[in-house]
């Protein structure tokens, strides 16, 4: 009796898990629904007539909103609204965008047509030429000679030049302040423990982390990491460009997964395989995509040596004021080991062009003059400094032009900024003019006490640096295969690293066939003929 | 009765039912307007409607796509092992659960059961991954402790499925016993007093009447189940795989993922969730045929 009850239960159950497997798989299919918007959409003229507006933009969220700041209403939010929302009669809304998901939403954003922001962005072009070449996009030009003149001159040609697609300014390139982008940095206590130099060459650089490992200086156990690796591009991209040849001078492919078309990459994988099967390298590499594991093993004083985007370490309570408190007499020096044999044994590594994040404006946008005058404003007077620098005698002092963060600066006034670097979108850092001074604003952003490391640090991210090839037409392989071949790419390199000494040939050749077969021959073959055109 | 008064007297009845009628078709059937995405060229900017037809275009390239393959296979090789380990569970579990005699007890080993099920995969992963790291992980120091080498529990292929096996086993068994013991509620337990008398040992009693009672339940079960071989949750194989086993974490869902919400290729997701659907309604249909043939009792 009661079991033919369940019975019945279970049929109503079965019915529910039926449609469940039929309507989930089809959720896959319920985009966006919003036919023919785009017609009024790209020009704006409805919000000069006196109606207030609301003009949404992006802002990455790192989840580091200190209290009682939260991303969407915070110091500089408030000062936005205030400087530039209320004289222009206009509500800036600001729509927080995860910074790990950012492309995924942005697509999800996107598709939803009516919910997406009127200012977007992402640091990835391929993005950007997909949705200009679906016609996603509002030409800027001429709002940007209308309304944007100060942010015309803030970016100048070669910048904007980056935003341009068949003549049509599809968006609105930020301008890099520094192009310098990683160092390496190594325990100098443990290699005056051991009475070792400081290592200049790969080849010196392999003993040293063998001592690393033998030694042990740290006396850490099996705690000790010769090697800090994560699976992130700071850490490996450094490691393999100091294998590759450029395919142009100082001048090479510039999205990461184009790194196995380099003659050499072969090299810096049977490298790495040797660092990782000998034990010198984090064992968890291949799960640490957020260089999480690397940060704690850093703050712990585990890792011996290792690499990472210039300055990342001196930040205020980040990893060097952390090591020195945890472990005493620990002591950090940036170092420049990595030789090219390839390329006449110099220091390469990889520099960023010279624009910053693309912004763009949904062709959906009914506020693209509104968006432009944003941009404007934050180009103008000196409105960069505020978002970057807070405010003067509050939070620095002018010193040479150049604002410079007051030593005992308190807490309440330093959180004001937590996240000023995404606001700020029209500039990757601090722009003052010639890469020398914005270098200099740059380090003076960072504590007092860190400044002679920095200084080194900035020398080595700009010694024997390789840039990205920029070509005169979007490589279309680049938006159809880039995702999944930047994924096989990770594949790639955890795959060959973990392999067995004796199998690596074996698990290269099939992961690089692998490779080509996903779309890599195609993206090769495009990119060897618009080089030839170059 | 007139039809009339008839719908006048059972009208409250038939108002509740439209509201789960309005769901599905809402969130079940509205949907499927979606589906002709994959016979389209989908273009962001323009809309279902703008998009140009293709045909059948997108699905040739799904089926010469190697990794939809891979992902197929894994989907079937990760829900069967799931079925050999995971389905057994909460029935060994409801059993013992069944012959604890202290009620207070079974009551807080019962809540102490339930409560993975409502902890998220991503906490979970989190968990897993403080606990299994070569590394870092605590398991794995205890082993070094213990003079032995450490287990990739995550980066190499039988470790990681035991792994991901055992994790699941671990979130979803406690919460699968409660239609088992509903069914067991339901038994005579004079069945039990005869057959101690008759001098059955605790494992007989559990073979000849526990089991026999609640074997209607498994079959149901086991039906339902073997008809999702193809549908696989997104969360558990996304969060749990990782790049060092991608070649066999990667089923389906995570596919669509990376391929539609990732790359933005919408019209190859579409048709991969498409064929997942049809090949779900065959499976179900298939499995509903032969527990008709089998046991008389089907479930639609």
């Amino acid at each position: 009796m009661t079991v033919n009850a369940n019975q019945k239960v279970l049929k109503k159950a079965l019915g529910v898990g039926l449609s469940a497997v039929m309507g989930m798989s089809l959720l896959a299919g319920c985009g966006s629904d919003s036919n023919g918007n785009t017609a009024n959409g790209g020009s704006a003229v409805e919000g000069d007539n006196g109606k207030r507006v609301t003009l949404k933009v992006e802002v990455f969220d790192r989840g580091n909103s200190p209290a009682p700041h939260t991303i969407t209403n915070n110091f500089l939010t408030q000062m936005v609204q205030e400087r530039f929302g209320d004289p222009n009669n206009i509500d800036v809304e600001f729509v927080p965008v995860q910074r790990s998901e950012e492309v995924t939403k942005l697509n999800v954003l996107m598709a939803s047509n009516t919910d997406v922001p009127d200012i977007v962005f992402t640091y990835d072009s391929s993005v950007f030429y997909r949705y200009a070449q679906q016609g996603g996009l509002t030409d800027v030009g001429a709002i940007l000679d209308e309304h944007g003149p100060n942010l015309k001159k803030f970016l100048g040609e070669e910048t904007l030049s980056y935003g341009q697609i068949d003549g049509k300014q599809l968006s609105i390139p930020g301008k890099r302040a520094v192009t310098g982008r990683y160092s390496s940095y190594i325990r100098q206590d443990w290699l005056d423990k051991l009475g070792l130099p400081v290592p200049t060459t790969t080849d010196e650089l392999y003993t040293t982390l063998k001592a690393f490992k033998d030694k042990d200086p740290g006396g850490l156990g099996s705690k000790n990491i010769p090697m800090g690796m994560a699976l992130a591009p700071a850490q490996f991209e450094t490691l393999i460009y100091s294998f590759i040849k450029p395919v142009k001078g100082d001048l090479t492919y510039g999205q990461r997964y184009e790194l196995p078309l380099h003659e050499g990459f072969k090299d810096a994988m049977q490298f790495l395989n040797k660092l990782y099967n000998e034990g010198l390298i984090s064992k968890d590499f291949s799960l640490d995509e957020d260089k999480t594991q690397l940060g704690k093993d850093l703050n712990n004083g585990y890792v011996g040596y290792w690499s990472d985007d210039v300055g990342n370490l001196a930040y205020a309570d980040g990893t060097l004021d952390v090591l020195y408190a945890n472990v005493e007499g620990s002591k950090i020096s940036a170092v420049d080991t990595y030789t090219n044999a390839n390329v006449d044994n110099k220091h390469i590594k990889s520099r960023y062009a010279s624009n910053g994040m693309y912004i763009m404006i949904p062709k959906s946008s009914k506020r693209a003059v509104e968006a432009v005058k944003y941009l404007d404003w934050m180009a103008s007077d000196d409105n960069l400094v505020l978002m970057y620098s807070g405010v003067e005698g509050e939070n620095y002092d002018l010193v040479d032009g150049i604002p410079v963060v007051k030593p005992d600066v308190s807490k309440e006034f330093a959180d004001r900024l937590f996240n000023g670097g995404d606001m700020a979108i029209i500039s990757n850092g601090k722009n003052f003019g010639d890469q020398e001074l914005n270098q200099k604003a740059w380090i003076s952003g960072f504590p007092e006490r860190h400044k002679e490391i920095l200084e080194q640090s900035y020398a080595i991210a700009n010694t024997d640096t390789v840039g990205p090839i920029v070509f005169s037409k979007p490589i279309e392989a680049e938006p159809k295969y880039g995702t999944t071949l930047n994924d096989k790419l990770a594949v790639i390199m955890v795959k060959t690293a973990m392999a067995k000494p004796e199998q690596f040939d074996a698990v290269y050749e099939q992961e690089m066939k692998d490779f080509m077969s996903l779309g890599g021959t195609q993206l090769k073959e495009e990119l060897e003929a618009a080089l030839k055109d170059l | 009765m007139s039809k009339v008064s008839y719908l006048k007297r059972y009208w409250q009845l038939y108002a509740l039912l439209s509201l789960p009628m309005i769901y599905f078709f809402i969130f079940r059937y509205g949907p499927m307007y979606g589906v002709q995405i994959a016979f389209k060229d989908f273009n962001l900017f323009q809309g279902i409607g703008g998009s140009e037809w293709i045909g059948f275009d997108a699905f040739r390239e799904v089926f010469n796509l190697r990794e939809f393959y891979t992902a197929l296979r894994n989907t079937f090789m990760l829900n069967f092992l799931d079925l050999l380990v995971s389905f057994p569970a909460p029935i060994i579990l409801a059993i013992m659960l069944y012959e604890i005699k202290g009620v207070w007890f079974k009551k807080i080993s019962q809540t102490i059961l339930y409560i993975p099920h409502f902890i998220s995969w991503v906490i979970i992963g989190g968990i897993v991954y403080q606990l299994f790291g070569n590394q870092s992980g605590m398991v794995n120091g205890v082993l070094e402790g213990l003079g032995l080498s450490p287990i990739p529990f995550l980066t190499e292929k039988g470790p990681w499925l035991v792994t991901y096996l055992f994790t699941g086993v671990w979130q979803s068994a406690g919460w699968g016993t409660i239609l088992y013991l509903a069914a067991l509620t339901g038994v005579n337990r004079e069945l039990f007093e005869a057959a101690e008398v008759d001098g059955a040992t605790r494992m007989k009693k559990i073979w000849y009447i526990t089991l026999p009672s609640i074997k209607p339940t498994i079959v149901t079960l086991l039906i339902l189940n073997l008809g999702k071989m193809v549908s696989i949750g997104f969360d558990r194989p996304y969060i749990i795989g990782n790049t060092a086993v991608r070649e066999y974490s990667d089923v389906l869902s995570t596919f669509v993922y990376r391929v539609g919400l990732e790359s933005g290729q919408y019209t190859l997701a579409t048709v991969v969730g498409l064929f997942q659907a049809v090949v779900g309604l065959v499976f179900i249909l298939g499995s509903n045929y032969i527990s008709k043939k089998m046991t008389g009792n089907g479930i639609i």
